[in-house]
């Protein structure tokens, strides 16, 4: 068991999450064929684990150093969020936003085999890489659908039928999403203490995503006293993801840019 | 829609102060720490070390204890309690924290940002005062929920005191954090570290460098542009490594690694393998231009500090060129001599680091001009008491992200 097998393997499993993500569509309208779904994804994601689980024993060792290697991880840790996510929340769009992820993440390892072996520094060589970066690729997905609900939000009211339940949805991704916005934060700082010895040290991109979580913060705190001035509370929504999108891309524009060790050199 | 009516009515700095009152205030504290900032500026930066940090705490809680326990029916006090104080003292800390994101926190050219001192808001006055108010918010709340004694209120406690004692402990904790470096070399003993101030310390014992390792990745192959020098464009896609056997495509050239050599010299017409100081990884290379089928081969390498690199021109636009290796991994083997006699044997690496008598020792660096031939490795040693007040703050945070996700906005008051 190499990645010589892996096309063989990934195929099995693209093809199961493409027919199941089908029938979630197709469940949009009738609900019973969702059990087929579900059952297709879990077949799915068990082959995955079959093939990284064999690739481990192969090799000898946690398949997690290289750049292929640990978009796998991705590939298996995405549905189980998205699963975890679905079963509390009943988020269907979320379990199949997990699934694309994963099955893109799939893909690109099968369209660029070479890069099975790419170079990754020390600092990055860390039991946290995954979990940290994974944290946040969910709560940055979930604070974009709330703020794809603020937008509808403002269109409504906008048309002048606001419907306050329209708001609810935007608060309970919020409060997803920023749940695991503190996780990333945290995972990064136990990370941080390990790799340079402090797990603080106001870097720019550190800076930023603290600012992003005030921003979410201080829309958790607007909703929770002030329930019925949805239209204050969708703006600092707004505000709050522009935060977010600056520290997502923005950072590396910045004229604090250089003092990062979130930049690293790519060719 | 009655609280815009109240708003209306009522006048400023009436009975209960809102959220004009809490801006007013919060502003006012960082005008107030400008004018600190411009006027009583000390060059030092103030800090707090043991064991007046520790009373500082303890009077502060005690205070914050007091002050809600008997004075909670004061203006001031209840303001604190109350949301638009909260609020904006979140707001003003994310104003300040926000400029730290824009301007570079290093020495500045610009008049305004040194007298202001934007250059260095983590010691700056108008951060400080509002963060105190933010921080006095958090621990009245935290007081009052734990008072109540409900377990409705666990996650509130768990996100609201954790993240109290987290900054607390952080800012607290700066005054005992210590920072050495210390430069081991192979086969000496080293017991003198320098602190960030670069003042000598003498370390209650001494490190032994046994062996000093660097694991390379193997180099890869860039082609460059005659003209300009640099690294031309191959489709957005990664440089590659170069691996006996290998082809790869770049352009219309499809290049072929006959013979890799890891460490090698340059003998006559081609390399050999040999293992010595500074001898620089080589490649025997064919490249064939797809288009016109013609084919040039030869050696190239990437050099180090003592030997040249040898690049390999392949039409008049460009040239085929081997980068530096890039480290994959840099450990040192060393041994901990303490004043008792014992000896304590360790690999220290970056992620790995070792603890000893309180103090956290990592691998910081070496000699990059001598690469892998470094003799030279850099241990950092940390030592910061308060850590383990953080880290409970820090796991109490954690949990309560994790009830968060589980209960979601159930709990919105009034619905």
């Amino acid at each position: 068991m190499t990645w010589i097998d892996f096309p063989l393997y990934s195929s099995i499993v693209v093809i199961l999450w493409i027919f199941g993500l089908v029938f979630l569509l197709i469940s949009y309208k009738k609900e019973a064929v969702l059990k087929i779904a579900n059952l297709l994804f879990v077949a799915g994601w068990a082959v995955l684990i079959l093939f990284v689980l064999k690739l481990w024993i192969e090799l000898d060792r946690p398949p997690m150093r290289t750049l292929g290697e640990t978009r796998l991880w991705y590939a298996a840790f995405l549905p189980l969020v998205g699963f975890v996510t679905y079963i509390r929340w009943k988020y269907k769009w979320f379990l199949a936003y997990s699934i694309i992820m994963a099955g893109m993440f799939l893909a690109i390892n099968y369209l660029h085999p070479e890069t099975y072996s790419k170079t990754l520094m020390p600092a990055l060589q860390s039991p946290w890489f995954i979990p940290h970066v994974l944290v946040y690729l969910f709560s940055y997905a979930v604070l974009a659908a709330s703020s794809i609900v603020a937008v509808k939000g403002w269109y409504d009211s906008y048309k002048g039928n606001f419907d306050l339940e329209t708001l609810k949805l935007a608060d309970n991704l919020v409060y997803i999403g920023f749940a695991f916005l503190t996780l990333g934060l945290l995972f990064g700082a136990l990370w941080a203490k390990e790799a340079w010895g402090h797990y603080w040290t106001w870097d720019p991109k550190e800076v930023w995503a603290f600012l992003t979580w005030m921003g979410y913060l201080i829309y958790i705190h607007y909703r929770h006293f002030h329930i019925h001035k949805s239209k204050q509370a969708l703006t600092i929504l707004a505000l709050a993801f522009v935060v977010l999108l600056v520290c997502w891309f923005g950072v590396n524009y910045l004229p604090v840019a250089n003092t990062s060790v979130h930049t690293y050199t790519q060719y | 829609m009655s609280e815009n009516h109240l708003n209306v009515q009522r006048k400023l700095w009436e009975n209960p102060w809102g959220y004009v009152e809490s801006f007013f205030i919060g502003f006012g504290l960082i005008v107030t720490g400008f004018f600190l900032e411009v006027f009583v500026s000390t060059s030092n930066t103030f800090t707090l070390s043991y064991p007046f940090n520790l009373y500082f705490l303890i009077g502060y809680v005690l205070t914050l204890f007091v002050l809600y326990k008997w004075f909670s029916t004061s203006q001031i006090i209840k303001w604190l309690t109350k949301v638009p104080a909260s609020i904006s003292s979140i707001t003003l800390v994310t104003f300040m924290v926000m400029i730290m994101g824009i301007i570079p926190q290093v020495s500045s050219e610009s008049n305004i940002i040194n007298n202001l001192g934007l250059n260095k808001i983590t010691s700056n006055w108008a951060f400080l005062l509002i963060l105190f108010q933010f921080l006095t918010c958090l621990g009245l709340i935290s007081i009052k929920r734990i008072l109540q004694f409900k377990w409705s209120n666990f996650g509130f406690i768990l996100n609201h005191l954790g993240l109290f004692l987290a900054l607390i402990a952080g800012i607290l904790g700066t005054g005992d954090l210590q920072r050495l470096s210390v430069n081991t070399y192979e086969g000496k003993p080293s017991w003198i570290a320098t602190n960030s101030q670069k003042q000598e310390i003498e370390l209650p014992f001494a490190f032994y460098l046994k062996d000093f390792v660097i694991d390379e990745y193997n180099p890869k192959l860039a082609l460059i542009d005659n003209k300009t020098g640099s690294i031309a464009e191959n489709d957005g896609k990664n440089l590659y490594l170069v691996e006996k056997d290998e082809t790869y495509y770049i352009k219309n050239f499809e290049i072929k690694v006959n013979e890799f050599l890891a460490t090698s010299a340059r003998l006559g017409d081609r390399y050999h393998p040999v293992n010595e100081l500074g001898s620089p990884p080589s490649a025997f290379i064919s490249v064939r231009n797809i288009e016109t089928d013609s084919i040039i081969n030869n050696w190239i390498s990437s050099g180090s500090f003592s030997q040249p690199y040898e690049s390999l021109k392949i039409s008049e636009d460009y040239s085929i060129v081997m980068t530096i290796p890039e480290v994959k991994k840099f450990s040192s083997d060393i041994d901990i001599l303490t004043q008792e006699g014992e000896r304590i044997s360790t690999v220290l690496e970056v992620n790995k680091p070792f603890k000893h008598k309180g103090w956290k020792i990592y691998q910081l660096s070496y000699d990059d001009k001598m690469g892998k031939w470094s003799n030279l490795s850099v241990l950092e040693l940390v030592r910061d008491p308060w850590l383990p007040v953080i880290y409970i703050g820090i796991f109490m945070m954690i949990a309560g992200a994790f009830y968060m996700f589980w209960m979601g906005n159930k709990i919105t008051k009034n619905q």
